[in-house]
């Protein structure tokens, strides 16, 4: 395997070598599609950065340690703060392995103020890549080690490399529920690419090795991969007796421990579940279930990201998008000859309380009139914050600059001055960013290219919209490596200011606003019969702010709903129909994961039966057809005949089974899965169908999925609930009621009673109260 | 989240948790009602409270509810010329 790379051939990769001392890098022959490994030693240093003689102190007590190849004294400017080349101390760890813990230590003897460190945490393959010019999936030329990328990573329009994609799936032995595996389980056969491998255990296994080196796919693509198929392969052959040697999955042997163990934690208020991963050297390993980012932007989209992040294929999938944005101002800053600070060691700067009130603010969010509107159009501001980052030049270096006290750019009611000399570090790493999604969006329209290359530059607009809405959350966030608070708030000075000037500009033209949350306006025509032209508003927007304003489209009618608590219209819960007779939906049951197929198959119905609708009047008008075909779905429910796949209710998992107090159902199906010998993490989702939700044996209550067998008997009064809910949150603004609806059905159970309808709602159920009448 | 400051929004709701203390002693239907009323008004401007970030909470809230108040009065006295 070890040898020379041809000239024309493709990066893929460039792994960690097990010894410590080099990287792998993994090149595809252009002509042969072979692929070469080959090792090059490597141990980039990291920085210390510190006073003269807090240096001089530290270099002879790191001199004489094992893990310490080298101390010297080198002259370089290490942040984007330092204006100047100052001398710094930098360490070469004899095995790169070893970066953190020496960094840990350096950091512990400086009694962690004396000692700034850099470069720490950027592994070394990164590290490689940005030192030769190099970036995953680069066209080289050239020789063993001496390769070079023909062209820059940031080139538009490129050609990928063609990779060789092999789907991957492990099935177990006999009968199973789901994807329960039983703990003795064998595996019965595997499937990888068009081959379905079959056989005693051993053989098979043998025969993956086999078939895997036949098709030498560079991508296993699996559904559950890293929980399920690999871990289980790995288990079988360990308990076989195979050595990593015999079987590997990788394009050489690893060992068959995880490279990351599986962890659970919590995020944004949610609690996550990662499953552990292992590594396959010269191979990545996709796992849909594990990959915040394949599903939406596909492997086109993650490509570009790893191009641009200098992140392994690999890590691009399982990490977040503020991950890839991190990795790209990492790369930047190193490009600029500038270094990555370890840790974040710039504390907010003090002000007065009622200036960290006016500062501390987000984006301008109406609260939208409840009921239905039409017609309405839609505009919105095409990755506002990031074009206001560049445009206004904000980034942690340029804001407030010694260089520049009479800068005319200052953040609206803040104040805060933006550099005129120097383009600061976010602005230089987003705008080839902003570039590339405007011109992949619009190749993407071109009709003219085939549809493979169309969808592969939608997966790019995609993955890039991640990224870009990250770019903006990481301005705020502490541990974020380059943000800065005041940028946070400028971003949001600016755009406040935005909206509020587009009030008067959107009156002038015929419009009245609507809604309108931060980047978004709804605006109606004042005289419906003589609409303005909104492309011609959008254009003249667009010209005046120098930010780009799109017209979504207009809609035939929208509804916002309220909220259950007040009443008063909730920003982010609306559904409309566009011109086109596509739907919009925000908030709304079936944009969730956990929906049941009851509901999601209950409000595809309803929207069917409004779509055709040409306006609000003619909305209302089918409220009284909208009610009957609901009491359908009800009577059905009620008489037992509803399938039970489609009750199905998911649930993630906030806790340890054992840490609930109370007797839920989901700790019904915990139980039971416990007691299938499938216990869940916190972060893990569970499934299961009410079979009767007033037992207080854990059998009875639930059944979780993977144990169903179809012939259950489900709990009719909890899915009434279910599907009542489901009408009060698409027709509440027109009288609709959850109790109402529950005493027309018939309901067994008891019907809690809002404490109390407010007089917002009650007001529209009377201007809308045809509803319930008619149907009746 | 780190939030040096709470959101306006959040400002309002604790602030209207303690108006829910003063409601508990309103004796009629009506009063209640016209309490909600208040309480709505006071939601329905956040965004326009948000975008001034006074550093008075009291004076956004009053503000808000004022102009709710104002809003229901029939048009010609709204219309009518402050200075004659």
């Amino acid at each position: 395997m070890a040898g020379t790379p041809p000239p024309d051939a493709w990066l893929l990769d460039i792994t960690e070598s097990p010894d410590g001392r080099s990287v792998v890098l993994w090149t595809k022959e252009r002509t042969t599609a072979r692929v070469h490994r080959t090792a090059v030693e490597y141990r980039p240093p990291f920085f210390v950065v510190g006073a003269r003689s807090d240096l001089d102190d530290l270099r002879p007590r790191l001199e004489g340690r094992a893990t310490v190849e080298r101390v010297r004294r080198v002259v370089l400017r290490p942040s984007i703060f330092d204006h100047r080349p100052r001398s710094v101390l930098e360490v070469i760890p004899t095995r790169n392995a070893a970066r953190r813990s020496l960094a840990r230590s350096v950091d512990e003897l400086g009694g962690f103020v004396r000692y700034t460190l850099f470069d720490v945490d950027l592994s070394p393959p990164q590290l490689y890549h940005l030192a030769h010019d190099l970036y995953p999936f680069a066209p080289v030329v050239g020789h063993g080690a001496a390769i070079r990328a023909t062209e820059p990573a940031e080139t538009v329009h490129y050609t990928p490399p063609p990779l060789v994609v092999a789907r991957l799936a492990v099935t177990l032995d006999g009968p199973h529920h789901g994807r329960l595996p039983p703990a003795e389980g064998r595996i019965a056969s595997i499937r990888l690419g068009d081959a379905t491998l079959e056989g005693p255990e051993e053989d098979l296994l043998r025969a993956l090795v086999g078939e895997l080196a036949r098709t030498d796919p560079d991508v296993l693509l699996t559904d559950g991969g890293d929980a399920l198929d690999l871990p289980w392969l790995y288990r079988r052959a360990a308990a076989l007796g195979l050595g990593p040697q015999e079987f590997a999955l990788g394009r050489e042997p690893v060992g068959f421990r995880p490279a990351r163990a599986a962890r659970s934690f919590e995020t944004y208020g949610r609690i996550l579940y990662r499953s552990a991963t292992y590594p396959l050297p010269g191979r990545f390993h996709l796992d849909r279930e594990n990959s915040f980012l394949f599903d939406d932007a596909d492997l086109a989209g993650l490509v570009d990201a790893a191009r641009l992040s200098r992140l392994s294929l690999s890590t691009v999938a399982r990490q977040s998008p503020g991950t890839c944005f991190t990795a790209m101002e990492m790369a930047e800053a190193l490009r600029r000859g500038l270094h990555v600070p370890w840790k974040k060691n710039r504390p907010e700067s003090f002000r007065r309380a009622d200036r960290l009130v006016a500062a501390d603010r987000g984006g301008v969010i109406f609260v939208p009139p409840v009921g239905v509107f039409g017609p309405v159009d839609e505009f919105d501001f095409a990755s506002l914050f990031p074009h206001i980052m560049v445009r206004k030049n904000l980034s942690a270096e340029t804001l407030e600059c010694r260089c520049c006290p009479a800068s005319p750019i200052r953040a609206p009611g803040l104040g805060y001055r933006s550099c005129t000399r120097s383009v600061g570090l976010i602005p230089r790493t987003l705008e080839p960013l902003l570039t590339r999604r405007i011109a992949y969006k619009a190749a993407a329209k071109d009709l003219s290219l085939p549809a493979e290359e169309r969808a592969r530059l939608t997966g790019r607009v995609k993955m890039l919209k991640w990224i870009l809405v990250t770019a903006f959350g990481y301005q705020g966030y502490r541990n974020a490596r380059f943000g800065r608070i005041e940028c946070h708030e400028a971003i949001n000075a600016y755009a406040r200011e935005l909206l509020a000037d587009l009030i008067p500009a959107a009156e002038r033209v015929g419009y009245r606003v609507v809604h309108g949350i931060v980047d978004s306006l709804w605006l109606a025509p004042t005289d419906p019969a003589h609409p303005p032209d909104p492309n011609a508003f959008a254009r003249s927007v667009s010209a005046r702010t120098d930010l780009p304003l799109g017209y979504e489209g207009r809609y035939r009618w929208i509804v916002f709903l309220p909220a259950v608590t007040h009443g008063l219209g909730v920003p982010n819960r609306y559904y409309g129909v566009y011109e086109s007779g596509e739907f919009k939906l925000r908030g709304i049951g079936g944009r969730r994961h956990d929906t049941t197929g009851l509901v999601r198959r209950f409000e595809t119905e309803m929207l069917d039966l409004f779509r055709a609708a040409p306006g609000p009047d003619e909305f209302r008008a089918r409220l009284p057809r909208a009610l009957r075909r609901a009491d359908g779905f009800a009577s059905q429910v009620r008489a037992g005949a509803w399938p039970v796949e489609e009750l199905v209710i998911s649930h993630r998992i906030g806790q340890a089974s054992d840490a609930f107090v109370t007797f839920t159902d989901s700790v019904a199906a915990l139980r039971q899965l416990e007691q299938a010998g499938a216990s869940r993490q916190p972060g893990e989702v569970v499934r299961y169908v009410v079979l009767d939700r007033t037992s207080r044996s854990f059998r009875e209550r639930v059944r979780p999925e993977e144990l169903l067998t179809g012939g259950e008997r489900y709990d009719p009064d909890a899915y009434l609930e279910i599907l009542a809910r489901a009408a009060e949150t698409l027709l509440g603004p027109f009288g609709v009621a959850r109790d109402g609806l529950l005493e027309r059905w018939g309901y067994g159970g008891r019907v809690d009673r809002d404490p109390y309808r407010s007089p917002e709602s009650t007001a529209q159920s009377v201007l809308d109260g045809v509803a319930l009448d008619g149907a009746g | 989240m780190g939030r040096t400051v709470p959101t306006y929004r959040q400002a309002l709701e604790e602030r209207l948790k303690r108006w829910d203390e003063f409601a508990r002693l309103l004796t009629t239907p009506e009063e209640r009602a016209a309490f909600e009323t208040l309480r709505l008004g006071a939601r329905r401007y956040v965004a326009q409270a948000t975008y001034v970030g006074s550093p008075d909470l009291l004076e956004s809230i009053l503000l808000s509810v004022l102009l709710d108040l104002a809003r229901r009065l029939p048009a010609d006295e709204t219309a009518r010329p402050a200075h004659r």
